[in-house]
């Protein structure tokens, strides 16, 4: 029996009865009749996993928005990364349209982003003898890694701008140029602090992949509709339970590695 | 005191103001060589921006400064102040070793991605080093793992590394704890003894009055008094330097 339970303590406590009573509701509710709407849920698992009725071949589903998610934060990593060295720019023509772009996508809702890019993108592009399809799928993961890369920016620029003023002192007084201070002191240990902030990213946009049932994709939500149409009103509350514990399932583990790394982090500053 | 043209660091008439502060107000000094030099005063009268200039970290508004050949208040970028920078070393108050190297690293790596100097020679004279400021065994370990004084020892070697002709100390033991300062002015005093020319700027009046071979006295962003240590801390003229040392001693 802990007598004066510390914070961590408690948190533990709480997270764990929330665990339980969500078991417990669950089986209360399995026992008065809900495990007949629970196994037409499990027959269709695999649709919603792989978006076919078999569970292969892979054509959508949850693993649909698995691979977005990681083709969006591919391309977020690379573009913010940009942005973020643009951001930190001593030239004022560099920095000022950066930290413009990076504003602007970061307070634009991602919703709005994705229906702007879905009706902004041409099907079709020729540039330079190259053609250019850009399907539904395409669109959405460029419209959901353009406000990541401008989040991932700031994850940089912070990063950054977080290592001791000193350590430019003392490597400017051993000869270092900039371009080798930024190579061979900031950078390194910026790099550690970024990750838990990359991390904690990619679990959002995880999240947000959800959003792109408005391109149409066959992702999970989208699939998710189309499954309830055919099922009756009183399942659909199970189906939607389903789903979220996927993305949770999925998510959670991201988000509390990233705390970790991030408390792991905290100490080395100087 | 050393005369103007055989002086190795060299100051006239420096100025500098961060916003609406004038910080240095002319400071004119001369360090020849093999001279340790001690900066006392108290705190905000300008120390530590006289060490700053010299280095060219901070750019100065007017005046003059040479260091050897090189005229610092001319250079403009830090490509320009290489040359001066391999010639002028510093350590600093918070240490700022590179935490994400090894001590053996922190020594070694300005020499060879700096200077260009052979990776197996600058090893074997980061090793030596480490051994002068009896720090050996402790090549592999990181910054973090050593105590405040050992880490202001390496900085010391890693000042040394790049085989400086002066030495800038910025209050290198105000951030130590009390039994550790002892190790690191011992360090400082072996290099005095073995002639470098070190400009230090302290807080320790007893070790300056020890170790330096001439005591500047600044308040306000001027050097108020100069002098051999035994003539400044026992005979000041200067009414101020007179009620600092009341206060400080």
């Amino acid at each position: 029996m802990v007598i004066n339970p510390s914070y961590e303590q408690r948190k533990r406590l709480l997270l764990v009865g929330i665990l339980l009573t969500v078991i417990a509701l669950v089986l209360v509710d399995a026992a008065r009749g809900g495990s007949a709407e629970w196994s037409r849920v499990i027959a269709r698992l695999p649709l919603l996993l792989t978006g076919s009725a078999q569970g292969w071949p892979i054509t959508g589903g949850f693993l649909l928005n698995v691979v977005m998610g990681i083709a969006s934060m591919a391309i977020a990593t690379a573009v913010g990364t940009l942005l973020g060295l643009s951001l930190l720019a001593r030239r004022r023509l560099v920095r000022q349209p950066a930290f413009v772009v990076m504003n602007f996508l970061r307070n634009a809702p991602w919703l709005v982003v994705l229906f702007a890019m879905l009706y902004l993108l041409p099907y079709r592009l020729t540039l330079l003898g190259v053609t250019f399809e850009f399907s539904p799928l395409a669109k959405a993961i460029i419209g959901l890694s353009l406000p990541t890369a401008a989040n991932f920016a700031e994850v940089i620029r912070g990063a950054v701008q977080s290592v001791h003023a000193g350590q430019w002192e003392s490597a400017r007084s051993l000869g270092y140029s900039t371009a080798q201070i930024y190579r061979r002191v900031i950078l390194p240990q910026a790099f550690r602090r970024m990750i838990p902030g990359w991390m904690n990213l990619y679990a959002l946009l995880m999240i947000a992949t959800s959003l792109a049932t408005v391109t149409g994709v066959q992702e999970v939500v989208t699939l998710l509709r189309t499954t309830l149409s055919m099922e009756s009103e009183t399942t659909l509350v199970y189906f939607y339970l389903a789903v979220l514990a996927m993305f949770f399932a999925y998510c959670y583990p991201i988000a509390l590695l990233a705390r970790r790394l991030e408390n792991k982090t905290k100490g080395d500053s100087l | 005191m050393t005369s103007r043209s055989e002086a190795l660091i060299e100051l006239d008439g420096v100025r500098k103001s961060f916003g609406d502060t004038e910080v240095l107000k002319g400071i004119s000094l001369n360090v020849g060589k093999g001279e340790a030099v001690c900066v006392i005063g108290p705190s905000g009268s300008g120390k530590s921006t006289i060490l700053r200039t010299i280095n060219g970290l901070l750019p100065v508004d007017e005046g003059f400064i040479r260091v050897g050949e090189h005229r610092v208040h001319e250079l403009r970028s830090d490509r320009e102040m290489r040359p001066l920078r391999r010639q002028v070393a510093m350590v600093f108050q918070q240490y700022n070793l590179f935490p994400h190297r090894t001590v053996l690293e922190n020594v070694a790596m300005a020499p060879v991605q700096v200077l260009g100097h052979d990776p197996e020679e600058v090893r074997e004279r980061a090793v030596r080093l480490l051994a002068k400021v009896h720090l050996d065994g402790k090549e592999s370990r990181y910054p973090g793992e050593l105590s405040g004084g050992q880490q202001q020892r390496v900085a010391i070697a890693r000042a040394l590394a790049m085989q400086p002709e002066v030495i800038l100390f910025d209050e290198v033991t105000a951030a130590l704890d009390p039994e550790t300062v002892k190790g690191v002015l011992e360090t400082i005093r072996e290099l005095v003894v073995e002639g470098m020319t070190c400009v230090l700027v302290t807080h320790e009046m007893r070790f300056a009055r020890e170790v330096s071979h001439r005591v500047c006295f600044t308040d306000h962003g001027r050097i108020v008094e100069s002098a051999p240590p035994a003539e400044l801390f026992d005979a000041p003229q200067d009414p101020r330097t007179r009620e600092f040392l009341a206060q400080v001693l």
